[in-house]
């Protein structure tokens, strides 16, 4: 798990956490025990919520670490400056990963479905012990937690290509061609703001 | 990242040095890296000249000028007009690798902007000739190398961009308008 913070933030959000966890078995329940979360009533819902205050995000959309801090960036500067486009600082981070406005889209793509098998899953707030984080993570997913640089091996780049409209192949040399595809997705990322 | 609010811009960090540094001092006493066996060839000049800036770098002055030609190309193709192109807003970045090359980098996009006119392209093309002309006076024939890699990576749109740039020159100034 990868712990850093923001210092130009304030402390309420500006703790970082990220863990990346593979062979994840309970992708379905999770993804419906997060839809009933946001219906749910009272001190029952609030405490739910409390459980799964997280983005979970399908591993193999994210194309590098630099890739998901430059959505979680966008997503902190969003919240401090009090321009989130959807409710909590963790949707946003999912809204940010999406090149169009679409809300549900977005979540639909990089949110848990039934067929997620790996997770990044965030967590955006107050100073935090890593460790009880990471507990409170592993409490909700069903999975290996791995270390983040695993993440390279995971990325399914057709699909990246795919929702990012990447329709050609840039380079004949494939390690090449990731490098720039690479690149586009991150900078389109960290631009969202000024891209229309 | 771009934070409107706060007018705040996060730009990528280009590891290396800028052409105008690399191609530096000119003439006299360059050392050469061979590529293949590394070996470095020294003119006899070179016992009064400072170290070579494109020591680690394993290109030539000419392979720079390919590079340079390469890119503005691929950046014209993309209809996008530096406005700016000098040796300084190029940098280059040193190989990653031993069996890597180089990468030229283009900065300062701060008078840049989109356009299909090969007008535009041409006059980009004719401010880098003029201020490297002027920046780097010894190094002009090697300016040949930037037209012909652009050539290269411009392919059919190349005629029209050379005629322009045919034109162009004959307007600049300290022209003689004898005719």
């Amino acid at each position: 798990m990868e712990s850093f913070h923001y210092s130009q933030f304030s402390q309420e959000y500006s703790n970082v956490h990220i863990a990346l966890f593979t062979n994840v078995t309970n992708a379905t329940e999770l993804r419906n025990r997060l839809v009933q979360a946001s219906t749910m009533s009272g001190p029952e819902g609030d405490a739910e919520r409390q459980a799964v205050d997280f983005a979970f995000i399908d591993a193999t959309l994210i194309c590098s670490t630099l890739h998901l801090k430059s959505a979680i960036l966008n997503s902190v500067l969003a919240q401090a400056q009090g321009a989130l486009r959807t409710k909590t600082v963790h949707s946003e981070i999912l809204w940010n990963l999406n090149p169009t406005n679409n809300i549900s889209e977005a979540i639909r793509r990089y949110g848990v479905s039934s067929s997620t098998t790996s997770l990044l899953v965030v967590r955006i707030g107050r100073p935090g012990d890593p460790a009880t984080v990471q507990m409170q993570m592993s409490a909700v997913v069903s999975g290996d937690l791995s270390p983040t640089s695993r993440l390279a091996g995971i990325t399914d780049w057709a699909r990246v290509k795919k929702y990012y409209k990447i329709l050609q192949q840039i380079d004949a040399d494939p390690q090449k061609d990731i490098q720039r595809v690479h690149e586009i997705v991150v900078s389109s990322v960290s631009m969202k703001s000024v891209i229309v | 990242m771009v934070d409107l609010q706060e007018g705040v811009l996060a730009i990528e960090w280009i590891n290396g040095k800028s052409v105008r540094f690399l191609l530096g001092g000119g003439a006299e006493g360059e050392e050469e890296v061979d590529e293949v066996h590394g070996d470095v060839v020294e003119s006899e000049e070179t016992d009064e000249a400072e170290e070579d800036p494109l020591k680690g770098y394993n290109i030539t002055q000419d392979d720079i000028m390919q590079l340079i030609g390469t890119e503005i190309a691929k950046m014209h193709e993309a209809d996008i007009i530096h406005g700016d192109l000098t040796t300084s807003n190029m940098m280059l970045r040193p190989p990653s690798a031993p069996d890597k090359s180089s990468e030229l980098v283009l900065i300062d996009f701060g008078l840049a902007y989109t356009s299909t006119l090969v007008e535009d392209k041409a006059v980009d093309l004719y401010v880098l000739e003029r201020a490297f002309a002027s920046t780097h006076p010894a190094s002009e024939p090697l300016f040949a190398s930037v037209l012909k890699a652009y050539e290269r990576q411009a392919g059919k749109d190349w005629k029209a961009i050379s005629r322009r740039l045919d034109d162009v020159r004959l307007r600049g100034r300290k022209r003689s308008m004898v005719g």
